[in-house]
């Protein structure tokens, strides 16, 4: 009997050391060795995302949440992040890690799929960002949450900056699933000098906490 | 071993920590902070190598690499600059380009058969006849050039790069750069700030002796000024600094890019950089102007800079007995402070008539230093090192010898412009401070300090304040999120500093050209290339009126330093040499890098970004043999036999798995999603039917073939469709392209990545899939062509497809990607019994050949339109007003007796398959062949081949030309299509 | 290397985020009494002016969005629309 489970595309070298099976994702709540104030790579693959398309975006309201109004913008309220596109497009990302109900209009495509998923936090986010990419993070004009839609070590992704705030400093980045293995790869690489570590999901939560 | 002075507190080395290192096998001792250079010249060498051509002695010349005097071998890295790289521990030091020693090099009696090698002896001497060049290379390779590189060297070390934002980037971490980076960081902008030594303080940093201390509050002395100024910069939370960081390129919009060389706690080894700034400010400063005379690059000549930093950073006085000829206030100073530190200073000459500054005059004078004014050095004696000096008038009418030790020999000065040249800055000759200046410069770029022609401290400092307000003002007027409230007090704030600056003394005169009243047969203009002025005098002599080709031609200025040292004398040179014309210095081109860089370097940390399936793991592990196949990683065989029989064979006979995850999988919907697919697709998409699967193809606007794939109705404006594997990344791309005028109200979403696809092919597939769902997949309700969803196991949501690819029963199953493997594992688990097994990409290719079923790339390229494939039927002529992609081309080539058709052939008397890409000949090229295997299911090599219209008929003989075939030809056959289940009863039954 | 492209969605970027998409000419003609000359001349005909053109770009890297730009095609610098434009 083949055991039915999902995997997801990304994969880190140490050991988890709890986990807990949801939606037939194995996800690991807890790596060895996290300690506490380093910076972190959580993988976030498993939660549930929505692409939805209107010409009137403004008339929808994901889950009761505003979809922002200006471009590239975000929102993050009750767990769930949606970002704002273009004018006719926005993602949601149900960061709380339960899996909503998909809504019945034909707007919505569920995108959980579509990319790999993962957050950085800690204090040398940027620092580590900056070897893989341009893009501005501290760039004064923008307000937090907000999307960036560009290149990550080379690969389009959509990067969502959550906190530019010392020790809280963080981002939450997607990029095509197939990517997963090499783009971890590149991050850990990247971040190999300020001492990135995976960790699971509960310390991925109590930084969302703390925002 | 000499002694260091330890006391002075400009040093920047530390002698109380010692560094040993290696040169040539023997153990050496350095200070920690030394450069290997002022390392080994502690250590008593003189010479750190011999020239490219002459294999002439080389040392010491200017301490910041302008030349390659001091290239030596580095723990195996060849061409290494000893003067900007930091010696450590350990480290093995070797020197190049000699036979023997440097000491004693058995080449150096090249050197005196310079008569030989006049300019250009290269291009005038080696070809006539052609059959000497290649002899002649032999030699000169064996006997010119710098470092040796094996061809299997491998780059020790760690690279990588940054990328990091500002919104001004200073260029020059000297007083002028610091300033201006103080100025723009108080405005609250981000600013970098680059600087090519390891340390800020740039031309303060070193210099304690300075008549204009007065201008200091508290008499404060130049080096401590650099310092404050430093800690300033340093600790201020908007100024990132990177040191012993060059800048190689500067670009237009305001991208500069550089490297910086790790220290010792660093994690790289070099770090390329790349900013895109707002606005930069260049504060350069000024290299030193070579002096021209016989010999003048004998180890024992050496710039001002040279010796002085030698002295005051690194505490080692460079000889006993000097003579300085020089052309600027800076090497009376330089004499005067070295005198105080103990060194002796037979006389010092210098070329200008007047212009000196008075108080070093009264400074020489208390010393007693001989002064002789309008005078120049002629000649350097000694063989391997300078024994003393001829010094004369300018004239020549009077000359006097000196013995010495030290020749300090410095012209006059050149502004470091290359950042402003490379992003395209006007060069002027300007004849007040013999500089070229800019004339036009870069948008959003400013020009501070020394390269302007500045001297006094004061001033320089203040045009490092005016640039870097001027920096922070483009900043807040293209920049919404600084606001622009105080733009206005901005401006005003320039405008009082630009009137202060005007109070204190501007824009020094520089020193005109000289040259030492000599033949110039050994007065060398560049020592990389080992051009004399007698060269360039050649070549003008030649008919060469450009500095720019003379470069060329005498190869002056192409070698490592690039224009560092000829630079600015080559142009001085030729405008001097054809002063009748009256044409103004032209200099020669500049471009990136800046100064010599690792290759390593730019390649960074090189990561390969490849995507890999849901099935990556697992295929590895069943032995797949992994190639790249455009962006993705794919199982292309699964064992070392790459004719893949047994995988081909497996999917005929029993069933077979492959990965398809890398199919491009779209959603599109909305309300004109319909007429976007009309608009894309041929075929006429309004008879897409639900519960069926549409295969057509896209072309492009000349009707050529760039797509096939299969639509999927889901809803009425709602489809799931599919791409080739390389057009995934393009096709909403596509979509969007070709309906940007349209206004149309659609949306769609890449798919790709989500599913995984799993081909379940061969006549045992229905009887595998049966196994694992409830769903009726008999024949009748599953028929070929056919789309079903379903759950497996009330979990696992499958869209599955009735295809036939590879030409058997066959089931395409679009699943989640997180699911895939799941549904893998249960598929391979119910087809154990009917020996399932994993074929890759190659098997399918040879399975769907057989079956004559195309790929685009393969059976296409970029001319081959959607007739010559004999897919004609695809396309639907009646949808005019959909302005099909491609539909009017096709039009227009549907009756053209020109275009390739394709044909299927098999070899004659049983022979092998010809190759991928062989010709179609007879007396001219007719065609080529797209695939051709040896086929184990016909037992014949069969294949596919693009011909010319007349050679498309069935019987037809077709030449085949193969490359390096040696005039061998091998035949095939045109025969019909397909040659495997011609009438599709395996596939659809 | 140098470029940068504003795109209308994420604003200034490096140039290398975009693929050209060719000069503006217009919406695709009618099918109607096209003939080849003019089909050949709307697809492949340039005007490789050495000045200022309207040109078409995509933000591949990025939102994906087709937009217009101006592009001084000597200095390869992004620049402002002409008045003539406006």
């Amino acid at each position: 009997m083949v055991e039915i489970k999902r995997y997801s595309p990304v994969a880190f070298k140490v050991s988890p050391k709890r986990v807990e099976v949801r939606d037939n994702w194995t996800v690991v709540l807890e790596y060895d060795g996290e300690g506490q104030g380093a910076n972190y790579l959580v993988d976030l693959s498993h939660i549930t995302r929505f692409d939805v398309q209107s010409s009137n975006l403004d008339a929808i309201k994901p889950f009761g949440v505003t979809i922002p109004q200006g471009l590239c913008e975000s929102n993050l309220q009750d767990g769930l992040l949606i970002n704002r596109m273009n004018g006719i497009q926005a993602s949601i990302f149900c960061l709380s890690g339960k899996k909503p109900e998909m809504p019945s209009e034909s707007s919505y495509t569920e995108t959980t799929e579509v990319g790999m998923c993962m957050a950085i936090f800690g204090k040398n986010v940027f620092s580590i960002t900056e070897k893989l990419t341009s893009l501005d993070f501290m760039d004064p004009a923008k307000k937090t949450p907000f999307l960036y839609q560009g290149p990550m070590s080379h690969i389009p992704c959509q990067i969502i900056t959550l906190s530019r705030d010392g020790e809280k400093c963080g981002i939450i980045f997607t990029a095509s699933r197939g990517y997963g293995k090499d783009m971890t790869h590149a991050i850990m690489d990247a971040g190999a000098e300020f001492g990135v570590k995976p960790a699971g999901e509960d310390k991925f939560k109590s930084w969302l906490g703390s925002l | 071993m000499m002694t260091r002075i330890n006391q002075l507190p400009t040093l920047r080395v530390d002698p109380t920590k010692k560094v040993v290192f290696d040169y040539k096998g023997k153990d050496y001792v350095g200070a920690h902070g030394d450069t290997v250079a002022t390392a080994l010249y502690y250590n008593d060498v003189r010479i750190f190598g011999r020239s490219l051509k002459y294999h002439r002695p080389r040392g010491l010349y200017s301490l910041d690499g302008e030349c390659s005097n001091t290239c030596m071998e580095i723990d195996g890295i060849p061409n290494v600059r000893t003067e900007n790289t930091l010696v450590k521990q350990g480290m093995k030091v070797k020197e190049q380009n000699v036979k023997g020693s440097a000491e004693n090099d058995m080449m150096g009696f090249i050197d005196k058969l310079d008569f030989m090698m006049p300019a250009g002896f290269y291009y005038k001497t080696m070809h006539k006849p052609a059959s000497i060049w290649p002899v002649a290379m032999k030699q000169i390779r064996k006997a010119a050039g710098l470092g040796v590189l094996s061809p299997d060297f491998e780059m020790p070390g760690k690279f990588d790069q940054i990328f990091p934002s500002a919104d001004v980037v200073v260029i020059g971490g000297g007083p002028a750069g610091m300033s201006a980076a103080l100025a723009s960081a108080d405005k609250g902008l981000r600013v970098i700030i680059m600087e090519s030594r390891p340390w800020l303080g740039g031309f303060f940093d070193y210099r304690t002796f300075d008549y204009r201390d007065e201008n200091y509050k508290n008499n404060k002395q130049l080096y401590s000024r650099a310092r404050e100024l430093a800690s300033k910069v340093e600790s201020h939370a908007n100024i990132r600094v990177f040191t012993h960081t060059s800048v190689v390129g500067t670009y237009t919009n305001n991208l500069v890019t550089g490297f910086q060389i790790g220290k010792d706690n660093d994690k790289f080894t070099e770090r390329y950089i790349e900013i895109r700034a707002n606005a930069v400010v260049v504060a350069t400063g000024c290299i030193e102007r070579p002096l021209i005379f016989e010999n003048n690059e004998r180890p024992g000549v050496m710039q001002v800079g040279c010796v002085h930093r030698l002295a005051r950073t690194y505490g080692i006085l460079a000889g006993e007995r000097a003579v300085f000829s020089v052309g600027h206030d800076l090497g009376l100073e330089a004499a005067i402070d070295l005198f105080d530190l103990g060194m002796k200073i037979l006389c010092v000459a210098d070329v200008r008539e007047d212009g000196q500054n008075p108080h070093l005059m009264i400074e020489l004078a208390k010393r007693n230093i001989p002064y002789l004014k309008g005078w120049v050095a002629a000649e350097a004696k000694g063989g391997k090192r300078v024994k003393g000096v001829v010094m004369t008038t300018l004239d020549g009418t009077i000359s006097r010898d000196f013995d010495c030790d030290l020749i300090v020999a410095s012209a006059g000065f050149t502004p470091l412009n290359g950042p402003l040249t490379l992003a395209h800055a006007k060069l002027r000759y300007d004849s007040h401070t013999n500089f070229f200046v800019a004339d036009k410069m870069p948008e959003k770029t400013h020009a501070a300090g020394r390269m302007l022609g500045l001297e006094d401290s004061l001033s320089i400092e203040a045009s490092g304040v005016i640039a870097g307000l001027k920096a922070a003002l483009d900043c807040k007027l293209m920049k919404e999120s600084y606001g622009n409230s105080d733009v206005d007090a901005l401006k005003s704030e320039i405008d009082a500093t630009v009137a202060k600056q005007k109070e204190l003394p501007g824009p020094a005169r520089g020193s005109k050209f000289v040259t030492a009243p000599v033949k110039g047969r050994k007065s060398f203009i560049c020592f990389d290339e080992d051009t004399t002025i007698k060269n360039i005098r050649q070549a003008i002599e030649m008919g060469f009126d450009v500095p720019e080709l003379i470069k060329r031609f005498t190869s002056a200025g192409t070698g490592p330093g690039q224009g560092g040292i000829p630079g600015h004398n080559l142009p001085l040179y030729v405008a001097k040499y054809l002063a009748a014309s009256g044409a103004p210095p032209k200099p020669t081109t500049v471009r990136a890098p800046l100064v010599p860089t690792l290759i390593a370097t730019y390649a960074g940390s090189k990561h390969i970004m490849m995507k890999r399936t849901p099935m990556d793991d697992m295929q590895r592990a069943d032995g797949g043999v992994f190639r790249k196949i455009g962006v993705w990683e794919r199982a292309r065989y699964f064992s070392d036999d790459f004719s893949c029989k047994k995988e081909i064979e497996n999917v005929r006979n029993n069933v077979g798995m492959l990965d398809g995850s890398t199919l491009g999988k779209f959603r599109i919907h909305g309300p004109d999603a319909l007429k976007v697919l009309q608009r894309v697709y041929v075929s006429d998409m309004s008879k897409v039917k639900l519960g069926r699967v549409k295969y057509s193809a896209m072309c492009n606007d000349d009707g050529c073939v760039i797509d096939d794939g299969v639509v999927i109705k889901l809803a009425e404006n709602d489809y799931y469709f599919t791409t080739s594997t390389a057009r995934a990344g393009a096709t909403i791309e596509w979509l969007r392209y070709h309906t940007r005028f349209d206004g149309w109200d659609f949306y769609v979403v890449n798919l790709t990545d989500s599913m995984g696809v799993i081909n379940l092919s061969g006549p045992n597939a229905r009887k595998v899939l049966q196994k694992i769902t409830s769903e009726d997949v008999s024949n009748s309700a599953f028929a070929f062509s056919g789309y079903k969803e379903f759950m497996v196991k009330d979990t696992i949501p499958v869209k599955a497809m009735r295809l036939g690819f590879v030409g058997e029963l066959s089931y395409e199953f679009h699943v989640p990607s997180s699911y895939m493997v799941s549904l893998w594992n249960m598929l391979k688990d119910a087809g154990k019994e009917f020996n399932i097994q994993n074929f890759g990409v190659e098997a399918q290719n040879v399975l769907r050949m057989e079956k004559c079923h195309i790929i685009l790339g393969q059976e296409s390229e970029q001319r081959t339109n959607l007739l010559d494939l004999g897919l004609g039927f695809l396309w639907d002529r009646t949808k005019k007003d959909a302005k099909t992609v491609g539909a009017v081309a096709l039009r227009q080539a549907e009756n053209d007796p020109t275009r390739f058709r394709l044909v299927g052939f098999e070899m004659e008397n049983n022979g092998r398959a010809a190759r991928d890409g062989a010709l179609i000949v007879d007396d001219k090229v007719r065609g080529y062949v797209c695939t051709a295997r040896d086929s184990f299911t016909l037992n014949k090599a069969v294949g596919m081949a693009l011909v010319e219209s007349h050679l498309a008929k069935v019987g037809t003989r077709l030449e085949i030309f193969e490359d390096e075939c040696g005039g061998e030809r091998i035949y095939g056959t045109v025969v019909p299509m397909p040659f495997y289940d011609p009438d599709g009863t395996r596939m659809k039954s | 290397m140098s470029l940068t492209i504003t795109c209308p969605i994420c604003g200034k970027r490096n140039g290398y985020e975009f693929r050209f998409g060719g000069e503006d000419k217009g919406p695709r003609p009618d099918e109607d009494s096209l003939t080849p000359q003019r089909w050949c001349e709307y697809v492949h005909l340039n005007e490789c002016v050495a000045g200022v053109q309207k040109e078409w770009w995509v933000h591949k890297d990025g939102c994906g969005s087709w937009f217009t730009i101006h592009r001084d095609t000597v200095m390869n610098v992004e620049v402002a629309k002409p008045e003539a434009d406006r």
